[in-house]
């Protein structure tokens, strides 16, 4: 039997061979011929991943990054035909008007919604511009309250702001107190000058006076600073019993190392929102300065398999598992759980489906979730102190994994 | 007269632009241009045909910027009217900087060192009162159409800026042309030789700071209206200052086209680095730091400057070639 070579120049063996693997290819492999087909999301993530706060961006990047790697070996988006999500990344430098000026492009480009911004700046200018398209918006770590404050229908936050956070924290730090005998009497805030550090030392200020401890003295630094002496000078002249700082992670870092070298000795260091009291770098590099500072911040639940699973996972892509990378994560994962709900990308109905979010959050400290204009109010921070060089829950009780050590020094 | 008709066909050009480009990604780049070219303009008026180099124009940009948010959010007052006000106490404030240094004869690096202090001092003001809304900074409430000066479509705030820019062009142009601009660049060249033939050095710099101070301060403005929020480090930190001056020296400071050369260049190479490779993050920042580098280097008048030696070759070279 000799080969025919058909018209074209495809042998006749050759031929019945291709159309057998086609039809083979038709019978098993056709689902996931389909899943391939279908048109990938397109989520944006804009962060300040070169500018003075490369650090946090690139943590928030990565901690998207790892969410969207999760979801697509998951399956992708299934109401949607396992459609993959897709990242289309962005540098905001670290400033609003080219976080805004991205906004514009990736919403021009057919984005179906957006991560962004870290810093509360960049987040208002992102969320606002997002908003003439309607583009879904999720912010990740900006606390101001004001992002979710203006009435923009397509901005959402899954973790808390930082008038929840400033209540927590005093009410926290109250309980704490007042377990202990109320030793500590008088406070002193240090904080960075942005909107974070100024607009958190405010809620303070207005708020502990009400728990019995007065406010003797608030400092503002710029941000860079590159010498606390003067400021940790005042607060030895000032001998106040708590200390409470809110900066961002370089600041805070060399706060509390010229606090130790100045030897100063108060009853509490008691951050909210330490850019580096709840952060393992500066745990496992300043043992010594970091040892029983207490913070209220953002947090995983340490009693969360899944949370610990996620730890792991960072850990071992070489990640410090910072709350950039784990609200990151979540915003991701609620975004893409409100494109599955909608089992579609259009803008009105995925801003629809966040805003009815009930989305589970076990692997955070929270409650159940539940949206309002845009925020989830089930979300709160949690108090950590640093114990043995280990990070660990001290409150609320039902996520706590150690006990307080308050005050300072027995 | 040739100058002014090549300067109104440039401006009659970027006045179709919103005809022309109906993306809105783009129509932001071209913003983003006229407005860096806006801020080089008004610091080359000063610094470029006036010789004072101020590090501190983000003063009056920021009370422009601070002027109208202030006036909407905590007294309800128009934008419209706030426009006016930021641009004369942006005036003001450059009156009074003007005074305090030219009065004392504070030149070269001691002018641009207090220029820097000034600004810096009302950073920390304006991060300090509360009216300001301190370092939480001032949100201004979305309000889109034109009477609140929030336009509904980008083109609506590019012929805003386009109008302004075009005015500060036309000011940079009558400098260059009228009796005012040459003891201006007299005094640039040669102060003491300059009050010896009767031209009084401090209110003919004192002029330049306010024109300077105006259209910085007309640029806040717009800045605060298009993006709608403010804090005390965009306002008054140090980032518009160094734009302000970067874009004439980079086009060519005491010239008419400089400042828009600078910022197209400026502007172009920053798009261009974050377009090819931008997802590797400050790879973008460190080549457009290299090409500026290379720029000055290189072209030390500027691009301005650039243009005129290559002109002026070609025109040696086509009478060389009709000699011959």
């Amino acid at each position: 039997m000799t080969d025919k070579t058909l018209k074209g120049g495809l042998r006749r063996r050759d031929f019945l061979a291709t159309g057998a693997a086609a039809f083979a290819l038709g019978v098993t492999g056709f689902p996931a011929v389909l899943r391939a087909q279908a048109t990938p999301v397109k989520i944006g993530l804009i962060h300040p991943v070169s500018g003075f706060v490369a650090f946090s961006g690139n943590q928030c990047r990565e901690g998207a990054l790892m969410a969207i790697a999760d979801i697509n070996a998951a399956g992708g988006i299934k109401s949607m035909g396992g459609a993959m999500v897709e990242a289309v990344l962005a540098d905001s430098q670290g400033k609003p008007e080219i976080g805004a000026a991205e906004v514009t492009k990736m919403a021009e480009a057919g984005i179906d919604g957006i991560v962004a911004g870290y810093a509360s700046s960049i987040s208002l200018a992102t969320s606002q511009e997002a908003a003439k398209t309607n583009t879904p918006h999720v912010v990740d770590v900006g606390v101001s309250d004001q992002i979710v404050q203006r009435g923009l229908a397509n901005t959402f936050r899954f973790g808390p702001g930082y008038g929840k956070i400033a209540d927590f924290a005093v009410d926290n730090l109250d309980t704490i107190n007042k377990a202990a005998g109320s030793p500590a009497k008088t406070a002193m805030i240090i904080h960075e000058e942005s909107l974070f550090g100024t607009g958190t030392a405010g809620l303070l200020q207005k708020r502990l006076p009400e728990k019995g401890i007065e406010v003797i003295d608030i400092i503002k630094h710029a941000n860079p600073t590159r010498d606390f002496t003067n400021i940790v000078l005042q607060i030895k002249s000032q001998k106040p019993d708590l200390i409470i700082p809110a900066n961002y992670y370089n600041e805070y870092v060399l706060l509390a190392r010229t606090m130790r070298q100045q030897r100063i000795e108060a009853k509490g260091i008691y951050s909210v929102l330490g850019g580096a009291a709840s952060n393992y770098q500066f745990v496992n590099e300043f043992p010594e300065a970091a040892d029983l500072i207490m913070d209220c911040n953002h947090w995983f639940n340490p009693k969360s398999d899944v949370a610990l699973q996620r730890k792991a996972a960072a850990e071992a892509k070489g990640l410090i598992y910072t709350y950039e990378v784990f609200l990151a994560y979540n915003a991701v994962l609620g975004l893409v759980d409100a494109i599955e709900r909608a089992g579609s990308t259009d803008k009105d109905a995925v801003n629809a489906a966040l805003a009815a979010s009930e989305m589970d959050m076990s692997y955070m400290p929270y409650g159940a979730t539940k949206m309002v204009d845009g925020q989830n109010e089930g979300a709160q921070p949690v108090n950590t102190q640093v114990q043995n060089g280990e990070i660990e829950v001290i409150f609320p009780a039902e996520f706590a994994s150690a006990e307080t050590v308050f005050p300072m020094g027995g | 007269m040739r100058q002014l008709a090549l300067l109104g066909l440039v401006f009659a050009a970027l006045f179709t632009v919103p005809f022309v480009v109906e993306s809105e990604s783009w129509r932001t780049t071209i913003i983003m241009t006229l407005y860096a070219a806006l801020l080089g303009q008004a610091w080359n008026i000063l610094g470029g045909y006036g010789g004072q180099f101020s590090f501190g124009h983000a003063a009056f940009f920021g009370t422009g910027a601070y002027t109208v948010a202030v006036l909407q959010v905590q007294f309800g007052i128009n934008p419209w009217l706030g426009l006016v006000a930021g641009g004369a106490l942006a005036v003001g404030v450059a009156a009074f900087i003007g005074f305090t240094t030219f009065r004392y004869g504070l030149r070269g690096s001691y002018f641009a060192l207090v220029t820097l202090a000034f600004a810096e001092v009302l950073r920390i003001l304006s991060n300090t009162v509360p009216f300001t809304g301190a370092g939480v900074g001032i949100l201004i409430p979305l309000d889109p159409g034109a009477a609140s000066l929030q336009f509904t479509s980008k083109a609506g705030f590019y012929w805003l800026l386009w109008a302004i820019t075009l005015a500060a062009f036309l000011t940079a142009w009558w400098i260059g042309h009228s009796r005012f601009g040459a003891r201006l660049m007299a005094v640039r060249d040669n102060e003491d030789a300059a009050r010896a033939l009767g031209v009084d050095p401090f209110r003919v710099k004192m002029r330049a700071i306010m024109l300077s101070g105006l259209f910085s301060g007309l640029a806040g403005v717009f800045y605060a209206q298009f993006f709608l929020y403010l804090d005390p480090g965009i306002a008054y930190g140090p980032a518009v200052s160094v734009e302000s001056l970067l874009v004439p020296i980079v086009g060519g400071m005491g010239t008419l086209f400089g400042p828009l050369l600078g910022a197209v260049a400026l502007h172009a190479v920053s798009e261009v680095t974050r377009e090819v490779i931008g997802d590797l993050p400050g790879i973008s920042l460190v080549i457009y730091g290299t090409i500026l580098v290379i720029m000055v280097l290189f072209a030390p008048r500027g691009l301005s400057g650039l243009v005129s030696r290559l002109t002026a070759r070609m025109r040696r070279t086509a009478e060389g070639d009709r000699h011959a």
